[in-house]
């Protein structure tokens, strides 16, 4: 299929500054888009969809920073996962998300995680996993500690949520966000000592200029 | 032969009536002194040497006003003649030739400023054969058009892009992909020029970026789309044929949350299908992205009509594959390698466009592998509908003409609603006959009741039997009324 040229980073060729592509990986039904669905209308900002809940964004203020999330939904049924490599390209952020409900829906997540491996550098990409639908507490067959123990081994960001009662939610992403903006201030000091402090003061896109 | 010159009074010379060239017959001076034969000859001679010198000339200012104002009327007619119909169309031609030219000249002085910086990058370029059609020209116009408001910075992108599109005339033999890679790389090097140098704003950037891919692309086109030097082609007939063999499959079995039953949703499928297929007619691959937002805008709301609920990923993925299995848009590998190939990265790694192109991938890529499991359905019977010796229709019940297809089943729910249609009306017939009837026999009823009560009680004038004076004289009750009150007399 299409060939992937090159992965441009959160501050792409043109335009928008510190847009991060996050995935939701998770298989059906365990509330992937009740998630983003929950985070995205908590902001009376931002402008629900109308008609999908499959492509959201949202900008997210970060201490003196902000960014913009561009979430992308996926289909989790078990025949479409051949296919949902497409769905990695480029992208700055995944969450692996699974119902603590379901036994079957961990593993899964598991599995998501070895196929994001395949196609991008873990290194490049923050991934948190995140147990979904603790409002049923008395249905739980995944414990926290479970989820934590594979989380650590696997160096991933870890949290409990509950679409439903929007516990954690906001949570979730800000974790991510920061995560992210602490690589990109890592990566920019690399090259250039002071970008980092540029990056904390202006508009973020001024950044750019000085890592490049 | 003087004499007769003398007798009419017109002081010419012998030799000045003859043929210039001298060969015996005579001249004529709307032939410039030459005989009619001689003046073809010699016409015909400096023809093709004006004409040589003319499409030289032409070609040269073409491509200098082309890259500035072009003018499409005028390049169109130049363009598309070639030498050889020059030669075959000498005579009649010359009117409008001149007039081309004369175009060219006034065209090219307009631009006098531009001209100079043009002819520094100007390469020795042989004689292109380039087709430009309408639209190319018109492209060319509108982003130079665009570019004069940014007045500097979109000279400096018009240098650069001119720049870029020479080079890549030079690197058509190289591989598609090279070809490809250096599209990306003009793409991000332009955005970075303008940001670091130009320093403008991010969202006009991409409006700029938007506008350069727009002209590159609508002019290599056709060199870029579906090459020869790839299997591109081979692919969009295997995806064809493998759409075409899968005509099968129903929504029932992709889980497609889509009742086509409602005219509302089906009319949305219509409408996806309509878009998914129109992409292929667009030249830009914005405009193809464009086409697949649209198309899965539809799909969304024909979910939502469904299903009474924003649609998620999990819905809409089985949809889209459906339209596509439904559509099986020409070329469609083609476009979508285009697209992967030639679009700036940025809009197709990230945004909303960006995503349902993935999506339109990811489908794509499903239906390549699509299997019974992915169906839920046998593998025996998989075969033998992939075969095509039965078709899950047949099979599924008696009654499956009606459900052929879309249009018979309209038919059918049409000729019902007439049926039903019809009924009413009759009803309504008799109704108002009764009506008219019951109307009739109320009047007849009122009629004859007062008939019978005239009858009954005819009417009769009675003269009065008493006059009125007498009114006290009978008053029989007269005695009845207490006697008067008298007056009385109290002593005292």
């Amino acid at each position: 299929m299409a060939q992937a040229h090159r992965t441009p980073g959160p501050r792409a060729v043109s335009g928008q500054p510190f847009v991060f592509k996050l995935v939701l990986l998770g298989s059906g039904s365990v509330g992937k888009s009740s998630l983003a669905l929950q985070y995205v209308k908590n902001d009376f900002k931002s402008i629900l969809p109308t008609v999908g809940c499959a492509f959201f964004t949202k900008v997210v203020n970060v201490g003196a920073s902000s960014l913009k999330f561009e979430i992308w939904d996926t289909a989790g049924q078990e025949k479409y996962h051949s296919v949902c490599h497409l769905y990695f390209r480029g992208t700055n952020a995944a969450l692996l998300v699974y119902d603590v409900t379901r036994k079957d829906s961990f593993h899964k997540a598991q599995q998501w995680l070895k196929d994001l491996e395949k196609e991008v550098h873990l290194g490049d990409v923050v991934v948190m996993l995140v147990g979904n639908k603790t409002d049923l507490s008395e249905e739980r067959e995944v414990t926290f500690e479970e989820g934590k123990e594979f989380a650590e081994s696997q160096s991933l960001l870890f949290m409990e949520t509950s679409a439903k009662l929007n516990h954690q939610v906001s949570e979730v992403f800000s974790a991510v966000a920061q995560e992210l903006l602490q690589r990109e201030v890592r990566e920019a000091q690399a090259p250039q000592g002071d970008a980092a402090m540029v990056l904390n003061e202006g508009p973020t896109w001024q950044a750019k200029c000085c890592a490049h | 032969m003087s004499l007769k010159s003398e007798r009419r009074g017109i002081h010419v010379d012998q030799s000045e009536l003859l043929c210039k060239k001298g060969c015996g017959y005579y001249g004529n001076p709307a032939w410039q002194g030459f005989c009619s034969k001689c003046w073809r000859e010699e016409y015909h001679k400096a023809r093709q040497k004006q004409i040589q010198e003319d499409w030289e000339l032409a070609e040269r200012l073409q491509r200098e006003e082309e890259e500035a104002f072009a003018s499409s009327q005028s390049n169109q007619g130049a363009q598309s003649l070639t030498f050889s119909k020059f030669e075959e169309k000498k005579t009649n031609e010359k009117t409008r030739k001149v007039t081309t030219v004369k175009k060219f000249f006034s065209a090219s002085s307009r631009v006098g400023s531009k001209k100079a910086e043009i002819q520094e990058a100007k390469a020795p370029s042989p004689s292109i054969n380039r087709q430009t059609s309408i639209e190319t020209d018109r492209v060319s116009k509108e982003f130079i058009e665009f570019l004069k408001t940014f007045h500097k910075t979109g000279q400096e992108i018009y240098k650069q892009t001119k720049l870029f599109m020479e080079g890549m005339h030079y690197k058509r033999d190289l591989s598609i992909e090279e070809q490809s890679e250096c599209t990306q790389d003009f793409y991000q090097s332009v955005a970075e020029r303008m940001q670091t140098r130009g320093k403008v704003p991010p969202e006009r950037v991409e409006k700029i970026m938007d506008q350069i891919e727009k002209y590159i692309m609508t002019r290599l086109y056709k060199y870029v789309f579906c090459p020869e030097t790839t299997d591109d082609e081979k692919k969009d007939l295997a995806i064809q044929k493998r759409i075409r063999a899968l005509h099968w499959v129903t929504p029932q079995m992709l889980c497609v949350p889509v009742n086509e039953e409602i005219p509302e949703v089906s009319d949305m499928v219509v409408k996806a299908i309509t878009d998914i297929i129109e992409m292929d007619s667009k030249r830009v691959p914005r405009d193809k992205l464009a086409c697949i937002t649209k198309c899965s805008k539809h799909i969304f709301n024909a979910i939502k009509i469904t299903k009474n609920e924003p649609a998620s990923a999990d819905d809409f993925l089985p949809t889209l594959i459906y339209i596509v299995l439904k559509g099986n848009p020409p070329r469609l590998q083609s476009n979508i390698q285009y697209i992967t190939r030639f679009c700036n990265p940025s809009r197709l790694m990230t945004g909303e466009d960006g995503y349902y192109f993935t999506n339109l991938c990811c489908a794509v890529a499903f239906i390549e592998k699509l299997d019974a499991q992915s169906l839920n359905l046998s593998q025996e019977d998989f075969d033998r509908y992939m075969s095509g010796q039965t078709s899950p229709r047949k099979q599924e019940s008696e009654n499956w003409s009606p459900d052929a297809c879309l249009g018979v089943k309209q038919m059918y729910k049409n000729l019902d609603l007439l049926s039903q249609l019809n009924e009413r009306q009759e009803r309504v017939m008799n109704e108002a006959k009764k009506l008219e009837k019951d109307l009739i026999d109320w009047t007849d009823g009122i009629a004859r009741e007062v008939q019978d009560i005239v009858e009954k009680y005819p009417l009769e004038i009675k003269p009065p039997s008493q006059p009125l004076a007498a009114i006290d004289s009978e008053n029989v009750e007269n005695d009845k009324l207490p006697p008067p009150l008298q007056p009385q007399v109290y002593a005292g």
